[in-house]
Formats: structure tokens, C-alpha cells, sequence
């Protein structure tokens, strides 16, 4: 086992921002979030995620350009680490594995 | 493009989030919020876009989004606190004279300030004590009679029982009537005036403690008699006086119990009660009937305290159903809450001395006034003195001191000087208590302190309350100097609070004169009062109380005329009171210019032949009581100017008229000058002297160059006539003087704290001037070279406190006369308001103030110059 464990929401930022791959800054992220899972996102609850993975080492950031409609402050763009990719990998195999090995009879009947 | 102002997000959510954020996050998460707010925007959603924007504002105020408010953490903050506390002491200790004066102002000030307190605190919690305290309620009398309104502080014996029947919101009633007694038991025989026959409800409603006795069964059969431990001990030393017998006049009393003395903080006292039934079970009619037989005191207990607007709002049919409307009725019958009777508006016939809220008030002024003072020095001193902490504090700053710090360790600083002031006071007003229990002659027991705890509390709140007032300025002042300051000490930044300064000094100087003048102005009118001349002698007068003593009045001119021969002894009268005393105030018919007959209510003095005389009263129309006319003894009356003025005679018209009065049908004969029978407090009231033989006092008129070999004598002479009967007396002018006992204290009160205020606000004044000299030994020593006389040199220093004072004096002048004037509304006759006072009060301060100043001017003027220059 692994002692990355990531939580749902964890994972679904860490997914999201691999997904806008050179533009997952704030706003962007919350968007993509919203219109792939179909749920709103308070800029409170992303910003905390964002910063606390980027603490683990998942992700890093960096300031890009600043443009007017944001009232001339700079966006931060995330992107994935080697470990953030890894760990999103192996929590994917583990789910893999994991879904492999529920028994075909387990299924009801659909 | 339409062109108007740009929407905006919401200005305080915005502040609040920069202020909340920390700052590494703060950039991009602004630009976030910004970008969904304008894109709400551009869809038109303007309210909404501001709304979200606030939201989501509030949402990211959580941890890992708010900054890091802690202080920078220090592992262990006890060495901090350790070296706060050496550098404080280490700098009061190094200026010893400023610490002193500092703390010793303030200890006077607190001292003051408690003293002051307590006694405030003691003339507030008059009867408070009694459990049922709220529930207990005094019935007193609005009386209309014919010419005016009476306000009484007496209730008739029929009102309570009555009331109690009547009004279901009444549980019980307690009446008290006083009597002067001459008790004797085994030969020890001493007046007893405050002897009272009560209800035996009296231990239900009030919680007097009965220690010996039933306090059921004590005051119920006739001729029972419950004493006060004092009262006890005076008359049969350590026996059980329980069921033994006293004689109280003439009757013998059967002691059934004993109770603790009556506290000091009660609105009346007494020495001893009597059962009601003494009194009542030969007066049964007068019980029931007498609703205007106005000598008692009556006290209501309400099951509920709110329940009294209910029974005032039935009092007027009460008056209606009960008592027959005739020439004289009851206008109303207010009840006063038991607590409220000590401090309320006095009424005639009080059962007791009342306070007197103008003086605390007055206490209570000049105690914050003190406290202020004191407070102001410390603060002055303390910026005064601020650059020399300036290495101190650049030192710290530079290592990593916050400002809230550096304000915390300056307060901290006043706080340990106020709590050493504290100590310093707590061991002043010990020391003190006892000359001020005798300054404001009030007992001032500490048993009527609430617990301990609360007094400790209420000190302690009181030290920190004093520290943060005279703290709060100096720290900072202290604490916002900036480093490089020490390097570069612009004159400005670190001496510019001057005019703050300035500005306290001036206050102390104002309530220094007004302290004064106002003092002054007090004395002014009670010196005018005093010497007033009050329309009689007043001096060398003894007035001996007779208690009405059976022997006296059958033979009164006898026992006149062998007082008469002692030495020194030039008149005596008898009469049943005397100017200065109350008088009684009757019924009487008096006929009216039309003829016809009016009936009122006068004021009556009753008097023998020599009154008049022996008083040196003048009359203005008719004569004095003769002895050779029979019919005077029951038919003359002699009134007084107002009275005449009052029924509209002319002195012609007053002699003659008809007056009709329960002891006989008469006329007046005579017409007296007005003299003050009461204090200068009333106005003269309309008087009837008429002539008895039942007397109460005795007044004496003596003129001797010894006075007390002269009080020998008639105590002697006295001793051998009515050797039964205790020779008791005062002197007329003392007892008069009483009358302005509350305005003497507070004269005299006011004078000492005056004195305190001025000696604490010079002791500021000489830190200060110190301090400003020490700062100037430079200049004034290059003064001197360049050839500076001395006075130059202490007016240099003295010129900008005399500008403060003269301020000062025209600050101080209109609110003192506005006080005083106020004052002086409680007197019938007023000093003219003096405007020297002010001037010489001004003249006072600035000449202690500029002693004080010149004191330490004239040190610096004198010395060596060059001992100045050399100190670098």
C-alpha cells in the first residue's frame, strides 16, 4: 500500500488540473469542475485543496500573466509534479485492482 | 460600448478578505474572485455578482486561507515578562523623586478616593439592610389646610390598621410614636428622648435581631419594654434585665427582651421600644378616630413590592370612604420606599437626621476631581520623561518588539506603580479613618461593607482602572518612537506633546480654583448665616430640659427665681420648646378682617411671662404677656409679623382678634418682630405665642466672663431644687448651629480635600518644573555666562505657568459661580456672590504653584554655570 491517500475531492482537483494541463488556474478549475461533475465549487473549498496539495508535493504553481478582467492581479497556474502523477496513477491502478477483483457473481443481475 | 461607472465588488468584503488573507495567497485568489465577479457582471447579474463576491468571501475565511495572526511565537514569554518587570523597576528606581511623587500622589489621590467612597457607599445603604427592605413602605401626609400644604413625615394611628383592611396588597403595619422618657432604676437616671411605643409587628416587618426575649410575645401586654443592648448595659451593667423593671417617668416597666443596638445606617434610632398597648388601651377612641392626630410614624409591609402603584392608585377613595372632608384634609397619602427616606426631600416632623444628596454629590465630584489630579501627574510625568526611555525602546524595537509590546510592558509599568500607590493608599486611609469619621461625623462602622471579597474586587478593579487611565497616553507615546530616533533626535518627535501636556495642567489648575473659591464661597454663606441676626439672643444661653416634670411646673416661678440668684444668671423663661427646636403646629379659629371665623393651622410656641424678654424679642404693636392680667393665662396670644402680614392686618387691626383654640377662647394682645425660630433653611412661617406653665425647657440667659464656673453654679443650685431630675443641657447657638450641620461639613469637608487636591497637584507641578529644569541646565547655564541675572533665569521658567493659571481662572470662575449659586438656593438668604474669592483663589494657587516652581528655578538660576556645561 501506498502512504498517498488521497481524498475524493483530492483527487478530482488533482484529475482536473492534469486534465486543463496548461490552464489550470482557479476559475478555470472550478469551471471544469463544474461542467464534468455537474456540482458547485465555493473558491473557499478549491483554494484550501489546491493549497494543501501543493504543500504535499503534487502540485506547483506559478504566477502567469494578469489581465484586465481580474483587475490587473496575476493568475496562478497549477500543474502536476512527478509525484502528484504518480500518486494519481497509483490511485487509479488501486481502484483498477481493486474493481478487478469483485467477484462476477457480486454483480446483481442487471 | 455603454460608458458608465464600472461595478464594483462590494468595498468591505473586499477589505476584509485582504485584510484576513495571507498575503502569499492573496494575489491570485483576488484575480479568481474579480474574474467570476465580472463575468456575472457581463451576464448582467450586477446584485447577484455582488452577492456571490460576499459569499465567497466568507467561505474562504478558514484556516489555510487566513493568515497567520499569532504573535511570532515565543517558546518561553516568562523571561520577557521577567525582564519587563526589571526594566520598570530599574527605571523608577533610578529617578527616586519622580517615583516618589508619583506614587504618592496617587496614593493620596486613592486614599481620598476610598475614604470618600466608603462614606458615599454608607450614606446610600441607609436601611438596606432589612430583608424586607423593598417591601417596606412609610406612610406620609400631604395635609391641605386653609392657607397652605403641609408635606408631613407623620401618619395619624387610624391610617395603617385601616389600610390594612382596606387594601388586600397590605400583609402588616407597624406605627411608631416617639416619647421622651426619664428612666431610673437603683439610682442611675438618664433621659431617654428616643424611647418609642411601637406595634408588636415591629420584629416581623424590620429586622431588628431580638437577642433575649419572644419576639412574639414582647411587646404585647401593656407596659412591656424591649431595650437595646446599650441600653441594657446602662441600666443593670451585666445582670439579665429580662423580667426585671425599670421606671420609665413614672411608670415601671417590665423588661421582656433585649436586641442589638439599632445600626448606624438606619434612617431613626431608638434606645428602647414600649408595647403599643401602653399607649393604646386607654386611647381606644383615638385609635379608631384621631385620622388627624398627626405624631406617629407608620410603616406598611406590601406582600409584593409592585403592588404600592396599586395601593396608591385606590389612596383616593381610601381618603374619600374614610375621612370626613373638613376645613383641613388630606390632600394625598404618599408611600416611601424604606430604602428612599434617608436621601428623600425632608419633611416636617422627621423621626430622624436625614442626609443630604447635594453633599454626596459634592463628596463625589471632589473625589473624581482628586483621583483626575493624580492621574494627570503621573501621565505628565511620564511623557515628560519619555525620551530618556528612548534608548530603551529604539533597543527593543530593533530586536523584534512589537508596538503592542512596547504598550503592554508601558502599561504594565503604570499598572505597578498604581498598585504600589494602592498599598501605600490602603495604609493612608487606615491611618486616616478615624479623623475622617470625625471630619464627616458619621460612624462609618466597617460592618456595613458588603463581603470582603467584593471590596477586594471592586480594589483591584479600581488599581487596573487607574493604571490603564494614567498609563494609556505615556505608552503610546513611548512606544511609537522609531528607532533611528535615538540617532537623530528630532526635537519635534520626541517633545512635541507639549500642549498635551499643557492642557492637563491647566484642568488641575481649574479644579485647584474652583476647589478653593468654591470652599470659600461655602464658608462665605455659612459665616453670613451664622451671623445673621436671627430677631433674638442667641448667646450665653443654657437651655435645660425639664421633661414637663410635675414639681417644675407647679412651682415655676419659684424654681425661677433661685436660678435667678445665682451669680452670673440675668433671666430664665420656660417654655415647651425653643427657637432652633421644632415647634408644634395646631388647629385654631382665627377671625378674619370680615369678622368672620377662619380655621387654620399655626405654628405655636408656648411660653411663660419672662420669654420675650429673656429672648430680647422686639414687638412691633400691642404688649407682652402680663402677670397682672388673670386672663392672659388662657386668652392672650401674642402672633408674629408674618403671621400678621399673612391674615392681611395691619398692626392696628391684629390687636383684638378673636382666636379660638382647643385650651381656651382668647384674643391677640401683641405683635412680635419676626425671629427665625427654625433655620435660615425656612422661611419665618406665621407664629402664635401663647402662655403655659406646662414647660419643657429651660432657658437660661447668662452673662459672666466665667462660663463654666457659672454652669457650676447652676448645675449645683439645680442638683439641690430637683435632685431627681438630671441636669442635662446645651447651649442655645450650639443647638442652632446644628441646624447647618450638613452645610458646616461639607464646608469643612471641602476645605480638607481642597488642601489634599492642591498638595497633589503640586507635587505634579514640581516634577515637572524639575524635570523642565533638569532637560534646560544647558541653556540656563549659558544663560548665566552670557550674563543672565537670576530673576531672568526664574522667569524664564515661571512665565509659561502663569499664562496656565490666569486660563485656568477664567475657566474656573463661571462654573464655580454656577455651582455655588445653586447651592446657595437651600438658604432663604444669600451671600452675595463674591467676585474677589476668585481672584484671591487664583492668587492662592498661582502662589503655591510659583513657590513650587521658583523653589526648584532658583537651584537651577544659582548654580555654578559652568558645573552645567561641564556634564558632556
Amino acid at each position: 500500500m501506498s502512504r498517498h491517500q488521497l481524498g475524493e475531492f483530492e483527487e478530482i482537483v488533482l484529475l482536473t488540473v492534469g486534465i486543463l494541463y496548461r490552464e489550470a488556474y482557479g476559475v478555470a478549475i472550478l469551471d471544469e469542475i463544474e461542467r464534468r461533475q455537474n456540482r458547485t465549487v465555493s473558491i473557499g473549498a478549491l483554494q484550501t485543496v489546491l493549497r494543501r496539495l501543493e504543500d504535499k508535493g503534487y502540485l506547483t504553481s506559478q504566477f502567469g500573466e494578469a489581465t484586465n478582467v481580474r483587475g490587473g492581479k496575476r493568475k496562478r497556474y497549477f500543474a502536476l509534479t512527478t509525484l502528484g502523477s504518480r500518486v494519481l496513477r497509483e490511485t487509479q491502478e488501486q481502484r483498477a485492482e481493486m474493481f478487478k477483483a469483485i467477484p462476477r457473481l457480486a454483480f446483481p443481475k442487471s | 460600448m455603454k460608458h458608465h461607472l464600472p461595478i464594483t465588488p462590494p468595498e468591505f468584503f473586499l477589505r476584509f478578505f485582504r485584510w484576513f488573507c495571507d498575503p502569499v495567497l492573496a494575489e491570485d485568489i483576488e484575480g479568481d474572485l474579480t474574474e467570476i465577479f465580472q463575468r456575472q457582471v457581463a451576464a448582467g447579474h450586477s446584485k447577484k455578482a455582488r452577492f456571490h463576491f460576499s459569499i465567497n468571501v466568507l467561505r474562504l475565511f478558514r484556516p489555510g486561507i487566513i493568515k497567520n495572526f499569532s504573535l511570532p511565537s515565543f517558546n518561553n514569554s516568562a523571561p520577557m515578562f521577567r525582564n519587563y518587570f526589571l526594566t520598570s523597576m530599574r527605571s523608577l528606581l533610578r529617578s527616586k523623586g519622580f517615583s516618589i511623587i508619583n506614587i504618592t500622589g496617587l496614593a493620596v489621590g486613592l486614599a481620598t478616593f476610598s475614604l470618600i467612597s466608603f462614606y458615599v457607599y454608607h450614606e446610600l445603604s441607609f436601611d438596606r439592610y432589612h430583608a424586607n427592605a423593598d417591601r417596606i413602605f412609610r406612610i406620609v401626609e400631604n395635609l391641605r389646610t386653609e392657607n397652605e400644604l403641609l408635606l408631613q413625615g407623620v401618619s395619624s394611628p387610624p391610617m395603617g390598621p385601616r389600610m390594612k383592611k382596606d387594601f388586600p396588597e397590605v400583609e402588616s403595619y407597624v406605627r411608631f410614636q416617639r416619647w421622651n422618657l426619664l428612666a431610673e432604676r437603683k439610682g442611675v437616671s438618664f433621659y431617654e428622648p428616643d424611647s418609642y411605643i411601637v406595634d408588636s409587628t415591629v420584629f416581623d416587618i424590620f429586622s431588628f435581631p431580638l437577642l433575649k426575649g419572644d419576639k412574639k410575645t414582647a411587646l404585647r401586654e401593656p407596659f412591656s419594654i424591649v431595650l437595646t443592648e446599650s441600653m441594657a448595659k446602662r441600666y443593670f451593667g451585666d445582670e439579665d434585665p429580662v423580667g426585671q423593671m425599670i421606671k420609665m417617668d413614672y411608670d415601671n416597666f417590665t423588661v421582656t427582651g433585649v436586641m442589638a443596638d439599632v445600626k448606624a445606617n438606619s434612617h431613626f434610632t431608638f434606645t428602647n421600644l414600649i408595647s403599643f398597648s401602653t399607649w393604646s388601651r386607654n386611647n381606644k377612641d383615638n385609635e379608631d378616630r384621631a385620622w388627624f392626630w398627626n405624631g406617629f410614624n407608620t410603616y406598611l409591609l406590601l406582600h409584593d413590592a409592585q403592588s404600592v402603584e396599586k395601593v396608591r392608585a385606590k389612596m383616593k377613595d381610601f381618603l374619600e370612604k374614610n375621612i370626613e372632608k373638613g376645613g383641613m384634609y388630606y390632600e394625598d397619602l404618599p408611600l416611601q420606599p424604606l430604602p428612599s427616606i434617608y436621601m428623600a426631600e425632608q419633611r416636617s416632623w422627621e423621626n430622624g437626621t436625614r442626609g443630604n444628596m447635594n453633599n454626596i454629590y459634592v463628596l463625589s465630584i471632589i473625589a473624581v476631581f482628586i483621583l483626575l489630579i493624580a492621574c494627570f501627574n503621573y501621565i505628565n510625568l511620564a511623557t515628560a520623561r519619555a525620551s530618556r526611555r528612548l534608548k530603551e525602546v529604539g533597543l527593543r524595537k530593533t530586536l523584534g518588539a512589537m508596538r503592542r509590546m512596547l504598550i503592554a510592558q508601558f502599561l504594565g509599568e503604570s499598572i505597578i506603580v498604581a498598585f504600589l500607590a494602592s498599598c501605600f493608599a490602603a495604609l493612608l486611609a487606615w491611618v486616616a479613618l478615624p479623623a475622617f469619621r470625625t471630619l464627616v461625623e458619621s460612624p462609618l462602622s466597617l460592618e456595613i461593607l458588603p463581603n470582603p471579597w467584593f471590596v477586594m474586587a471592586g480594589a483591584v478593579a479600581l488599581v487596573l482602572f487607574i493604571g490603564l487611565l494614567a498609563g494609556a497616553y505615556p505608552a503610546l507615546i513611548i512606544s511609537g518612537f522609531q528607532p533611528q530616533q535615538i540617532f537623530r533626535p528630532s526635537v519635534k518627535g520626541i517633545y512635541s506633546h507639549h500642549n498635551f501636556r499643557k492642557v492637563l495642567v491647566t484642568t488641575q489648575f481649574i479644579i485647584s480654583i474652583m476647589l478653593v473659591a468654591g470652599t470659600w464661597l461655602v464658608q462665605d454663606q455659612l459665616t453670613l448665616v451664622r451671623s445673621q441676626n436671627l430677631g433674638f439672643a442667641k448667646d450665653a444661653t443654657l437651655i435645660a430640659k425639664t421633661n414637663g416634670d410635675t414639681a417644675i411646673v407647679r412651682h415655676l416661678d419659684a424654681v425661677k427665681n433661685e436660678l435667678m440668684r445665682v451669680k452670673g444668671v440675668v433671666a430664665v423663661t420656660g417654655s415647651n420648646t425653643v427657637p432652633g427646636q421644632s415647634t408644634t403646629n395646631q388647629y385654631t379659629e382665627i377671625e378674619m378682617v370680615d369678622g368672620k371665623l377662619s380655621p387654620t393651622n399655626i405654628n405655636y410656641i408656648f411660653v411663660d411671662h419672662d420669654f420675650l424678654t429673656t429672648y430680647q424679642i422686639g414687638m412691633l404693636a400691642g404688649r407682652d404677656f402680663s402677670r397682672n392680667v388673670k386672663a392672659d393665662d388662657t386668652a392672650a396670644y401674642i402672633i408674629n409679623e408674618t403671621a400678621m402680614k399673612d391674615f392681611g392686618w395691619t398692626t392696628e387691626q391684629a390687636i383684638g382678634k378673636k382666636v379660638h383654640h382647643g385650651r381656651g377662647n382668647g384674643q391677640i394682645v401683641g405683635v412680635v418682630k419676626d425671629f427665625n425660630y427654625r433655620s435660615l433653611h425656612q422661611k419665618v412661617e406665621p407664629l402664635m405665642l401663647a402662655l403655659t406653665t406646662y414647660v419643657g425647657r429651660l432657658s437660661i440667659h447668662i452673662e459672666s466672663d466665667d462660663m463654666p464656673a457659672t454652669i457650676d453654679r447652676v448645675q449645683k443650685k439645680w442638683s439641690e431644687l430637683i435632685p431627681y431630675l438630671p441636669f442635662e443641657y446645651t447651649f442655645l447657638d450650639e443647638d442652632f448651629d446644628r441646624e447647618y450641620k450638613a452645610d458646616q461639613q461639607l464646608g469643612k469637608v471641602s476645605a480638607v480635600f481642597t488642601g489634599l487636591a492642591i498638595v497633589i497637584a503640586c507635587l505634579g507641578l514640581l516634577g515637572l518644573t524639575s524635570f523642565s529644569v533638569e532637560r534646560r541646565t544647558k541653556e540656563i547655564g549659558i544663560r548665566k555666562v552670557l550674563g543672565a541675572t537670576v530673576t531672568s533665569v526664574v522667569l524664564l521658567i515661571v512665565h509659561e505657568f502663569v499664562w496656565l493659571i490666569l486660563l485656568a481662572l477664567v475657566v474656573a470662575t463661571p462654573l464655580t459661580w454656577f455651582f455655588i449659586e445653586r447651592w446657595e438656593q437651600n438658604f432663604t438668604l444669600q451671600a452675595a456672590i463674591n467676585p474677589l474669592r476668585f481672584i484671591s483663589a487664583g492668587m492662592v494657587v498661582f502662589t503655591i504653584a510659583w513657590l513650587t516652581i521658583s523653589f526648584l528655578s532658583f537651584r537651577a538660576a544659582n548654580a555654578n554655570p559652568t558645573k552645567a556645561l561641564r556634564t558632556d
